[in-house]
């Protein structure tokens, strides 16, 4: 790779586009290109089975201002994140303190790991249809899966973190004359939260994906109730709407827990910021 | 000196209160469900009548075949779909890694399409491929396919230079490095690859099934919790849980058999 660097030598050149983004651009135009071509001068595939980019754009217009399916795009985008967000808060409320106490207590853990094993491999949309029954097609429902999809990633990665820590360090602290709690406030946690947040991380994806599953089998609004109904009306550009907003957002959320987390903690070490 | 409720427990005793823990919650369902009728039956059936309704299963047909041909019928679906995304991914990753333009060209549309949740591609693959087998062997091919990819990219940047340095200066072409020394040292992290993959691919499936399907768990359950059948749903959740603890054990296990070196003395 020919990188910058302060070569000694006559003017800095402007930088050179990077040969990857050049491709990656390149790449991504050839298939936009091709796309709109096979749709729409050539007229290579049905429209119904593949719009057009132009009416893919116009159909995100008019989501955006005319209501579908009982909501604009915004109302549907707030209704996903409003569940999202109250399954994935208590996920995050009970499920770190949990694992914390897991890892601090060895007969704790010895009770609860055998059922936490046993119910963590069934997926959360298996409990979509006993969801229902108990609660029905309420936002409960949907909650209580992304709860369920993400509780076990926050409750694993706190208990890791703590597993971590030195036990130098907690021996240290306890003849410094710390108490139990104070180890546990002032040296377990800040060794164990770049962990626990990785584990938050993966708990938000994981939660925002059930949430679009379960909003596919059952709910009245949400982005995945949004492309269900592009399904039922036979509305490919409507389903390609969604899928790009739900990508987009998923993508928005796991950007800003990385900066937050670089923000907070800025002790994590690299590779504990990757999945 | 430590207090108890910090110690570390023997073996046994750890056993022995797995053991009760798990006898106490089947304890606590029987009473909710049964002599305290906390509980309806509609809601949550004591345990006995589901351990029933599984033996009934097992020999007479539910809604079309008996739990077994359901468990097939989901199995073959989720394998091809793995299977396939494997015969993609794995060779794709590792050429990806090895050869920078092809990385070039390919990551950025993968990086597009990876953020969307494989689920959401379901009504799309409903339109497109109908409610057959295809549309679900696409959709866990999608969900499958990440894992298989970025593990296998993951592996080959994983490997130590200096092994490949090593080679080259012993006269080892660039074939026989590809596959005698990358291949080699990568392949644990390509089997964790796999088994993530295997994992995303069996819960993107029940959900597909849950979607739109003619037989296979996911089916029973939609099924069970349309007709209020709720025993029927539970034995459903409990097949699907199990099959899927089965598959990580069960790669893990691979893990141990194709590369004994990677496995600490410690891990299980």
């Amino acid at each position: 790779m020919t990188s910058g660097g302060a070569t000694p030598g006559p003017m800095p050149r402007a930088r050179r586009v990077q040969p990857a983004i050049l491709y990656g651009v390149a790449t991504l135009g050839i298939l936009l290109i091709a796309w709109a071509l096979a749709t729409s001068a050539f007229a290579l595939v049905a429209p119904r089975l593949l719009p057009s980019p132009a009416v893919v754009i116009e159909r995100a217009a008019t989501l955006i201002t005319t209501p579908f399916s009982g909501a604009t795009l915004a109302g549907h985008v707030v209704a996903s994140l409003q569940r999202w967000l109250i399954g994935v808060t208590f996920a995050v409320v009970l499920g770190i303190p949990l694992g914390v106490l897991l890892a601090w207590l060895p007969p704790l853990r010895a009770a609860v790991t055998p059922a936490f094993e046993l119910l963590r491999f069934i997926p959360p949309f298996a409990w979509v249809p006993i969801a229902v029954l108990w609660f029905g097609a309420s936002t409960t429902t949907q909650a209580l899966v992304v709860f369920i999809a993400a509780f076990p990633a926050c409750v694993i990665n706190a208990q890791l973190g703590v597993g971590q820590v030195d036990p130098i360090l907690q021996r240290a602290a306890q003849v410094l004359g710390a108490g139990p709690l104070v180890t546990l406030a002032r040296v377990v946690m800040p060794v164990a939260a770049p962990s626990a947040f990785t584990g938050v991380r993966i708990a938000v994806s994981n939660g925002w994906m059930a949430l679009v599953g379960a909003e596919l089998i059952v709910g009245k609004q949400g982005l995945g109730f949004l492309i269900s109904q592009g399904q039922n009306n036979d509305s490919v550009s409507t389903i390609f709407v969604g899928i790009v907003a739900i990508g987009l957002l998923g993508a928005l959320i796991d950007l800003a827990l990385q900066k937050a987390q670089a923000r907070i903690l800025p002790w994590t070490p690299a590779a504990a910021g990757a999945r | 000196m430590t207090s108890w409720w910090r110690r570390e427990l023997t073996a046994r005793a750890r056993a022995a209160i797995a053991a009760s823990s798990i006898a106490a919650m089947i304890g606590v369902w029987w009473l909710a469900s049964g002599p305290l009728a906390w509980a309806p039956p509609l809601f949550l059936p004591p345990p006995q009548e589901v351990a029933a309704t599984f033996l009934r299963m097992c020999v007479e047909p539910y809604i079309g075949s008996t739990l077994w041909v359901h468990v097939v019928a989901s199995l073959r679906v989720v394998m091809t779909g793995w299977l396939l995304a494997g015969l993609v991914g794995l060779p794709l990753g590792i050429a990806m890694a090895w050869w920078r333009r092809l990385r070039w060209i390919v990551f950025p549309v993968f990086q597009l399409v990876r953020p969307v949740p494989p689920l959401a591609w379901i009504p799309l693959a409903i339109v497109w491929l109908g409610i057959g087998d295809t549309a679900r062997v696409s959709v866990v091919f999608i969900a499958a396919l990440v894992p298989w990819l970025m593990n296998s990219m993951q592996a080959v940047y994983s490997v130590d230079a200096l092994l490949v340095a090593a080679a080259r200066s012993l006269g080892a072409g660039e074939r026989q490095i590809l596959t005698r020394v990358v291949c080699r040292t990568a392949l644990p992290t390509l089997v964790a690859g796999a088994r993530i993959a295997l994992g995303n691919a069996w819960t993107t499936l029940i959900a597909a099934e849950l979607l739109a399907a003619s037989a296979g768990l996911g089916y029973i359950a939609l099924n069970a919790a349309r007709t209020l059948e709720t025993a029927v749903l539970l034995v459903a959740m409990a097949i699907i849980g199990l099959l899927g603890a089965l598959f990580s054990v069960g790669m893990r296990r691979m893990t141990r058999v194709l590369a004994p070196w990677s496995v600490r003395a410690t891990d299980d």
